[in-house]
């Protein structure tokens, strides 16, 4: 039986994982807020440790964390960070 | 001649002289499933070591593609249907079976069912390793119906196909044939986009928004009702994103205005927000199909909603212009009295209020608008997104007696539902309150335009409901004109 489907099903192809780094020493991580609660407390804590590590970091913030992040951003966080941290809260 | 999902055509004769393990599969046998995605993954290893793997799929193409992205299938994956050339060429009754040729096309041997041992010494890498290795197949395609995929007792079974293809929100659906597509479509262009529908933006052709309406059971002549609906949804304003993925429980909810209402059948009246009326319930469940199915917002899935609620399966329904002394949710929306409109609202799911005793507008504006205190959450104080209240007829009746418009109701609403800012101060509460002097009077919403109300619902009853607001989502109330001629 030949149906019209409701679902999309061009097939996309996954982007491949960035290569992991061996050392955050002297690399700039980029921290990206995403504007929900306490999430801003959390990157304080991990860009302490990181700095403690001889990174770099970064802070950025999405304007909210219930639509993706503007392109903007992302083109910021990829052109300025070597790495970066995204943190989820509540 | 089989179609590749990535867009390529082949006939088997004309793979480059190469070592080949051809796995037959089909998405009705657990068995297949459990090949597809053991086998699937090591195809990259399987070419590092001379021998590509071609998965062929007995399913229309969006069903093998769907099956080889579910199973993480890195390889050439084939479309194989009736009469199934390939499968009768080699002879397969059963799948899975893998099957290895050599670089000349002879056969250098093949496994049928899952068996991880025998695979081991057919391939030239290791299945993965674990239970359970031994695993009997299923009846392949051709053996049966040569069109229609057949249940073990031989019985084609459509309804259940639909289950199998995950064409459906938990309830059995009506498939989307051909032709039953192209009635709802009518004249309409079937390629035009109205957009990519989050979260995952598969773009919604009118063609798939009406496969959409037809698995929710919609007649041909709500499909305009629909299509607007999907186009309120699209508008970045509503940001159906945010209300697909996130944790809390907000659905769309649809609210029909104009002479489409009764032209159509909608339910304004009696039991307006339960069941019993098909075009409230299916042009609901279209919009919800779309957001799940073409927008792969599906429950567990991208939808992550702790806990949902029923609406979110169909919330759609007209307001009772007649029964109504106010301009409509349309006209307040700037649309011309004669106009058909749907309006979306992301929203919870309804909480009934009963007020059989007050005698005073105030009094019953005062029981309304405290029903709502609790909503989000009961100390959350001052809401900033939109509630919307269902007033039934009885109420309106009081309100309308006293000279009331609903900007009076609104504006009573806001002003009368407030707490010092003391007693909203346990648990979750919002920062506003807690810089707030204990004693300053905190509104339950931060602006009474959060406050929408829509007439609806039987003659006899004093019942009002109002549904929680989708928090945090930014979501504007949408309107849009819905294309109609009688």
């Amino acid at each position: 039986m030949d149906y019209v489907s409701p679902i999309d099903e061009r097939v996309r192809r996954p982007e491949p994982l960035a290569r992991r780094t061996a050392s955050i020493e002297g690399k700039t991580v980029a921290l990206l807020d995403i504007s929900k609660n306490r999430g801003a407390e959390f990157l304080d804590r991990l860009e302490q440790r990181l700095q403690a590590h001889g990174a770099k970091t970064m802070r950025f913030r999405k304007p909210t964390f219930s639509r993706p992040a503007p392109a903007e951003l992302i083109g910021e966080i990829a052109l300025h960070g070597d790495l970066a941290v995204e943190a989820l809260a509540d | 001649m089989l179609e590749s999902v990535d867009g390529g055509v082949y006939r088997l004769d004309d793979l480059p002289g190469e070592r080949v393990a051809l796995l037959f599969a089909h998405s009705e046998c657990p068995t297949s499933k459990l090949a597809l995605e053991r086998l699937g993954p090591l195809g990259p290893g399987l070419a590092a070591r001379g021998t590509r793997l071609v998965c062929i799929v007995q399913e229309p193409l969006e069903t093998a593609a769907r099956l080889a992205r579910q199973n993480g299938v890195e390889a050439l994956v084939l479309a194989e249907r009736p009469p199934y050339e390939a499968a009768r060429a080699f002879g397969v009754e059963t799948v899975p079976t893998t099957i290895v040729l050599s670089a000349d096309g002879s056969v250098e041997g093949s496994v049928v069912g899952w068996m991880a041992d025998a695979l081991n010494e057919l391939l030239p890498v290791r299945v993965p390793d674990a239970e359970p290795r031994w695993k009997p197949g299923c009846e392949a395609r051709p053996g049966h119906d040569l069109n229609l995929p057949v249940r073990a007792a031989g019985v084609f079974d459509e309804l259940e196909d639909m289950f199998e293809r995950g064409w459906t929100d938990g309830l059995p659906v009506v498939p989307p044939t051909a032709d039953r597509v192209a009635a709802m479509l009518g004249e309409r262009d079937p390629d035009r986009s109205l957009g990519a529908v989050p979260p995952a933006l598969g773009e919604a052709t009118v063609a798939r928004v009406a496969a959409c309406a037809v698995l929710a059971g919609c007649k041909p002549a709500y499909f305009p009702v629909v299509l607007a609906a999907v186009e309120a949804v699209l508008d970045p304003d509503f940001n159906v994103h945010g209300q697909a993925v996130t944790t809390s429980p907000p659905g769309q909810i649809a609210i029909v205005n104009g002479p489409v209402r009764n032209a159509l059948g909608f339910n304004s009246g009696m039991g307006v927000l339960g069941p019993g009326n098909r075009a409230n319930l299916t042009v609901g469940r279209a919009v919800r199909l779309v957001v799940q199915l073409t927008g792969g917002g599906v429950p567990g899935g991208l939808d992550r909603a702790t806990l949902g609620h029923q609406g979110k399966i169909s919330f759609c329904f007209a307001e009772n212009e007649e029964a109504s002394p106010w301009e409509p949710l349309s006209v307040e929306r700037g649309f011309p009295s004669d106009a058909s409109t749907v309006s979306l609202i992301g929203g919870d799911a309804p909480l009934s209020i009963s007020d059989h005793r007050s005698k005073t507008p105030r009094e019953l504006a005062a029981t309304i608008g405290w029903a709502a205190a609790a909503t989000w959450s009961p100390f959350w104080w001052p809401l900033d997104a939109t509630s919307l209240f269902v007033l039934g007829h009885e109420h309106v009746q009081l309100f309308a007696q006293a000279g009331w418009s609903k900007a009076d109701v609104r504006e009573a609403i806001f002003e009368q539902v407030r707490r010092p800012a003391r007693e909203l101060r346990h648990g979750e509460t919002t920062p506003l309150v807690q810089a707030a002097d204990p004693d300053t009077a905190i509104a339950k919403w931060d602006d009474p335009e959060r406050i929408v109300i829509v007439v609806a619902g039987g003659e006899a009853g004093r019942f009002s409901a109002v549904c929680g607001p989708s928090l945090g989502m930014q979501a504007s109330v949408i309107t849009r004109e819905v294309q109609w001629t009688t």
